[in-house]
């Protein structure tokens, strides 16, 4: 006790000292870790994935248990290790969307993060250089727009012609879809809105001679605005014990299909 | 003709969602190249059943078989290859067809293209988790016999 630098401290205030000073740590580490798994849940992860990649990364950062609940809205995370007692972080999630790119890197870098045990500063550094990584340019995803949109007018039997023009309306589509994103507007709107304009300008094109049938003209556009992927995977979801998540998911996705077919009525009402 | 144009289309649709989904150029030809084989897998097991959800069933057995061992030879999470691959299978036609028969109160018809929509989803997402489970088991397996987290003691907070 006597040669000790803190002796004006009891052994047990010294004790209860690092544990805070510990604590302090867990706390830092715990928020990179929640960042990691903000961002795979955005790019599109699925709870699994998210809840199991978080608490690896919790484990091999020295916590002694883990326990993670994830629903697609929030992530609660609670650490325990006898050095630095319980400590709790929540995060609330909006908005995601695929970007399977990011999600493979995140993946990595949480497995490496895991076997290699990185600093805070690597790990910060690591994740910036991921959400700095370049997208694809708005050209392609003009193009994208256009060859989904025609191979799906083909897919369900429509014409060459009716192929092009599906083509050429999704162009459009996704002209709308980015002035409508810059405003930040709700996605059921936005949803409704392309619908909507999608409806009309296939009418449009067939009142023009510049297709043969607006419903197969129009499925290619559906395809690109329907949450086909999103309603599988709600279902997914709830095969594998994440029931809130996929009712949520299930929910969005056929609120979302309503919306749209609400759209396409609009449009034909207006026609 | 109308298989090939569908193969076809199954192709540059499952393409275009791809590029949509920011996945890579070396990526890019492995996840269409799955919807091609979800599709065509759909279409030869027309041949045996006129069963709609035991076809598509089979297709998504086959594209998770698929995606699982493509995930395990590239590195990289098999739901890369699983959501653009199932482009061509899930039922993004008939759930709109659904909507539509609600706005024009046609409940009959509803309720009928409604359950089709269901029971398609289901089964893709049924498919899905057989292949899954059991190469997870297979995991396992293997890491049980490799010695119990390695590295332990080195980890930053003890």
């Amino acid at each position: 006790m006597e040669d000790h630098p803190y002796h004006f401290f009891s052994p047990d205030e010294l004790d209860q000292l690092e544990r805070i000073e510990e604590a302090g740590r867990a706390n830092e580490y715990l928020y990179r870790i929640l960042d990691i798994g903000q961002y795979m849940l955005q790019c599109g992860g699925e709870v699994s994935r998210v809840e199991d990649s978080i608490r690896r990364l919790c484990l091999s950062f020295g916590a002694e248990r883990a326990d993670v609940f994830t629903i697609t809205s929030s992530i609660v995370v609670t650490i325990y290790a006898r050095r630095f007692g319980a400590v709790t972080q929540t995060r609330r999630i909006t908005g995601s969307a695929y970007d399977l790119y990011r999600l493979e890197q995140l993946n990595q870098l949480s497995r490496r993060i895991c076997a290699e045990h990185w600093s805070l500063e690597q790990t910060e550094e690591a994740l910036e250089a991921i959400r700095s990584a370049r997208q694809y340019g708005f050209g392609v995803q003009l193009f994208t727009y256009a060859l989904v949109s025609s191979s799906f007018a083909l897919f369900f039997g429509g014409s060459l012609l009716d192929a092009a023009a599906s083509g050429v309306i999704g162009v459009v589509l996704k002209f709308l879809d980015r002035a409508i994103r810059r405003t930040e507007a709700n996605a059921f709107l936005s949803s409704l809105l392309c619908a909507c304009l999608g409806g009309l300008l296939a009418g449009l094109a067939v009142k023009l001679r510049l297709g043969d049938d607006a419903g197969m003209i129009s499925i290619g556009n559906i395809m690109l605005l329907i949450p086909g992927v999103a309603l599988t995977n709600s279902l997914r979801d709830m095969f594998s014990g994440n029931t809130i998540s996929g009712l949520m998911r299930f929910i969005e996705s056929i609120l979302l299909a309503l919306t749209i077919a609400f759209g396409f009525a609009l449009a034909a009402g207006l026609l | 003709m109308d298989m090939l144009i569908q193969l076809v289309t199954a192709f540059t649709g499952s393409l275009g969602f791809a590029l949509l989904f920011h996945v890579r150029k070396e990526k890019l030809l492995l996840a269409s190249l799955g919807g091609l084989l979800a599709w065509g897998v759909y279409l030869l097991m027309g041949l045996a059943t006129d069963q709609e959800v035991v076809r598509y069933f089979a297709a998504s057995v086959v594209l998770t078989v698929y995606a699982e061992f493509l995930a395990r030879a590239v590195k990289c999470p098999a739901t890369l290859f699983l959501v653009t691959a199932s482009i061509p299978l899930i039922p993004g036609g008939s759930l709109y067809r659904t909507m539509e028969c609600f706005m024009t109160s046609d409940l009959e018809a509803f309720s009928a293209q409604a359950l089709t929509t269901v029971l398609l989803a289901v089964a893709i997402a049924v498919g899905m988790l057989f292949p899954t489970a059991i190469f997870q088991l297979v995991r396992r397996a293997r890491i049980k016999k490799a010695p119990e987290m390695p590295g332990q003691e080195r980890s930053p907070l003890s």
